[in-house]
């Protein structure tokens, strides 16, 4: 997958799963910090990051191990098409 | 000032029918977290629970969970030696949380594929949790104030605070009060979707611990006034001295991070019993095994009670955590424990977290002559309940 | 008035309520109750716009909206610190049922993967309770009450005798139910009539006398007494028997007398039993005397938000002097309501339910001086 099209089915699973404004999650772009305080992210804490996580693995078959520290995958919407790209290109 | 004491005590739990049952598990250290016989676990990360292992008495056209509370709630009646005419004036306070969902799934799981048009009349009936308080004192004839409290993991112990809470303001001289619920597919599945459960099971305060393991059941307690219990020639088994009741209003799953929350709940049971933090012994933990709860609850215990001299234990490594009978199985286990001078342990607690500055009992129950206990129940949402019981005078 | 040693003096100093007869504090309470106008049913869209602003709703559920919405009202009705200690006593006889067969849907839909970690907070009915806590930042005791017919009544009740017992300084009292379409439907197969339920939610902020004072706060009203129990009935039945010590009790507790009440807020609510039951009750508890009495369940959709509503319309009646007496002599035609003046007294604020649960509460005007 490319990644382009990975941050368009994110932004479908913000909406979708994380109950964001599809005006909200048009607005956003690779850079859009995730987590919450930071300035400027779109503030998901631990709870939005389960839910990511679900939907992750059932759209993209990505699985996430929680032994990993996810945390840099997780800051951005770019880091998490990254991760996501990496993973799904059996890297 | 009124006093509220324990004269009635009735459960049903994970290692069967019976208080007797239930405190002689508790004291040789078994374990009742097995395989679950009652859903399907197919696939699931999570496949134990403790559930109830016997058939539970009662009506089948009853849902699973007012029979459990039924058969606590009849024992708990029957143990405080109530006339019949008394049982009018009894209140009825209940905590639950799942109601008789059970049977509903089963219902909504096999139609949902046509659309689950055709209800289930009794299954839907009885679904919302105000069912078992309905039921309780309907059929044992009880009119006395009556509520049912939802507050999710401390529903139980809630539902003793605002009982004793009837008593010593003298509204009422008797209250049957407890925690209810059974296992649901809804509650197993999401715990299970929040990585929250443990794959084997839970391991509260240790080292290695990886979250819950789920249980059910009911514990019911006859609460009275100590002048109306004096009166009556009744036996005491200890006095619920005092409790705590506060929010974290932090987060809807994550409790505060800082245990603010449940060490005001702590400090507010014991000003309210006029104690000092010295006086407890023994601490009835919350303790779900979660990485989060025990880190907070530790940190919590410590700030109030200091590093050293009370014991801490955590009666969920045998049966898991109830949800809504929690709070009160475990305050029960809270008033056993007084009462038999033994304390039950932390059992699978091989490498106690180090962060976690108390003796938990590990393994083994502990023989201890205690005066003063508290039980802790500390529910989603940041709701926390702390009870605070007194050793019966003999 | 002789109260029992140590307890305290409980007031009403503010008031929200989203619902379909209006949305708004105690102003748009007076004013609605001085015209009243028969309404049923859902909330208009567009009916939360505006009152969520500064609150991240993102993830709450349509049920924990209407609690916030209306609990900010109250909060911002009865003015004072933001940050004094407050608590939260929710009542509700639905809770989030929607949010609930949501979480089923996911799982029988996709599996595990379907499983909404967002959703499942939102099965346990605190997260209403929950979700005002988080929202006004409220510390003090969390409740939720879960009864059929009268939870609005209940947590009232539970959340005065926690002030006047001095286990709390100021609660945010009431209730909140949401009609959801595919419940309401499945009540009707069981045969359970929905036509005089509505949805909303309200809630009162009940503070102690001294605190309401020392802070110069306006007070709309005493809550003198609370007294509940039960009448013996089936889960969900109508009972026979009339006889219960409630109202003797509540009135008792403010050493008055039945001749004192001047005026009754019942829950009567277009079930025919129900109601003839209640009246029944209620006669048997004040005979000989007969104080006008005022219905708001015959002209607003039933919601536990509305118990809370009819303790705030007693505490109305007190200052204005005005009642909204509801003809009830012709059983399915829509209710007559006529503005009558009462004269001084206490009002009764009185709900039966189908299974037995009998709440009493006496409400008083503002205590003077």
């Amino acid at each position: 997958m490319q990644a382009k099209e990975v941050l368009d089915e994110l932004k479908a699973i913000l909406v979708s799963r994380l109950k964001f404004d599809p005006r909200r999650a048009a607005e956003m772009t690779a850079d859009t910090p995730l987590p919450k305080g930071i300035d400027g992210a779109i503030g998901l804490d631990s709870l939005d990051f389960i839910e990511l996580s679900i939907a992750i693995e059932e759209r993209f078959g990505v699985v996430l191990d929680e032994s990993e520290d996810l945390a840099p995958h997780f800051a951005s919407l770019d880091a998490l098409c990254r991760f996501i790209v990496d993973r799904t290109n059996g890297g | 000032m009124i006093r509220a004491v324990v004269t009635g005590l009735g459960a049903v739990t994970p290692f069967g029918l019976g208080v007797k049952t239930y405190w002689n598990g508790l004291a040789a250290g078994l374990c009742a977290i097995r395989p679950v016989t009652l859903l399907d676990t197919q696939g699931l990360r999570c496949r134990l629970a403790a559930e109830v292992p016997e058939v539970i008495p009662g009506s089948r056209r009853r849902s699973r969970a007012d029979r459990l509370a039924l058969a606590a709630a009849v024992e708990a009646l029957e143990d405080a030696h109530l006339e019949r005419a008394e049982r009018a004036e009894v209140a009825v306070v209940v905590g639950a949380v799942g109601g008789g969902m059970f049977e509903a799934e089963e219902w909504y799981w096999r139609e949902a594929g046509r659309g689950a048009v055709e209800p289930d009349r009794r299954a839907l009936g009885a679904v919302l949790p105000w069912s078992h308080a309905e039921v309780v004192a309907n059929a044992l004839g009880l009119y006395g104030p009556r509520e049912t409290l939802t507050t999710a993991c401390s529903s139980g112990a809630a539902a003793l605070a605002v009982a004793s809470e009837l008593v010593t303001t003298g509204m009422v001289d008797l209250v049957l009060a407890g925690g209810v619920d059974a296992i649901t597919r809804i509650c197993y599945l999401g715990f299970n979707a929040l990585k929250l459960l443990d794959p084997e099971p839970c391991r509260p305060f240790d080292r290695e611990r990886r979250g819950m393991s789920i249980g059910e059941g009911a514990g019911f307690f006859v609460l009275e006034s100590a002048e109306h219990a004096a009166a009556r020639g009744a036996r005491v088994y200890a006095e619920l001295a005092g409790y705590g009741m506060t929010s974290d209003a932090y987060h809807v799953t994550s409790p505060d991070p800082e245990g603010r929350g449940m060490a005001r709940a702590m400090v507010e049971a014991l000003t309210r019993s006029g104690l000092n933090a010295a006086d407890v012994g023994y601490a009835n933990a919350h303790g779900t095994a979660t990485p989060q709860n025990d880190r907070m609850e530790g940190l919590a215990l410590r700030a109030v009670f200091g590093a050293e001299g009370l014991l801490v234990s955590s009666t969920k490594s045998m049966i898991g955590h109830t949800m809504a009978a929690a709070g009160s199985l475990e305050a029960m286990a809270t008033v056993l424990a007084l009462v038999h001078d033994v304390i039950p342990p932390t059992v699978h607690l091989d490498s106690p977290d180090p962060e976690v500055a108390f003796d938990c009992v590990p393994h083994r129950a502990r023989h201890a002559a205690i005066e003063h206990a508290i039980s802790n129940s500390f529910g989603f949402g940041g709701q926390n309940v702390t009870l605070l019981f007194r050793r019966a005078c003999t | 008035m002789s109260l029992p040693e140590g307890r305290r003096r409980v007031v009403i100093t503010g008031v929200g309520a989203i619902g379909a007869p209006f949305s708004g504090d105690s102003a748009a309470l007076g004013a609605s109750l001085a015209n009243p106008q028969p309404c049923f049913g859902t909330l208009a869209p567009g009916a939360l716009a505006g009152v969520m602003d500064g609150v991240d709703a993102r993830r709450l559920s349509r049920v924990c909206r209407l609690a916030v919405a209306a609990a900010r009202l109250a909060a911002t009705d009865a003015g004072g610190e933001a940050d004094a200690p407050l608590g939260v006593v929710v009542g509700t006889e639905l809770g989030d049922l929607h949010s609930t067969r949501d979480f089923a849907d996911g799982y029988l839909a996709r599996g595990q993967a379907g499983l909404s970690a967002l959703l499942f907070p939102n099965t346990v009915m605190n997260t209403m309770a929950a979700a005002t806590s988080i929202a006004l930042q409220a510390r003090g005791l969390s409740l939720t009450i879960n009864a059929p017919g009268i939870p609005g009544e209940l947590a009232v009740a539970r959340a005065a005798a926690s002030i006047a017992a001095r286990r709390a300084e100021r609660l945010l009292a009431g209730g909140v139910d949401e009609l959801d379409p595919y419940v309401v439907e499945m009540l009707g197969r069981m045969g359970v009539e929905s036509g005089g339920r509505g949805e909303g939610a309200a809630f009162l902020m009940l503070e102690t006398l001294d605190g309401a004072r020392a802070r110069g706060a306006r007070i709309l009203g005493e809550i003198l007494a609370v007294a509940t129990g039960a009448l013996p009935a089936r889960p969900v039945g109508v009972g026979r028997s009339n006889r219960s010590r409630v109202v003797q009790l509540a009135l008792e507790r403010t050493g008055g007398r039945v001749q004192d009440v001047g005026w009754v807020y019942a829950s009567l609510g277009g079930d025919a039993a129900r109601d003839a039951w209640e009246r029944s009750v209620l006669e048997a508890a004040l005979a000989p005397h007969r104080p006008p009495l005022a219905a708001l369940g015959m002209l607003w959709g039933q919601h536990a938000g509305l118990g809370a509503l009819r303790i705030a319309a007693a505490a109305w009646t007190a200052r204005s002097g005005l009642l909204p007496v509801t003809s009830l002599d012709e059983p399915g035609v829509r209710p007559r309501v006529n503005i009558t003046r009462v004269s001084a007294g206490l009002g009764l604020v009185h709900g039966v339910a189908r299974g037995g649960a009998h709440a009493a509460i006496v409400v008083g005007p503002a205590p003077v001086g």
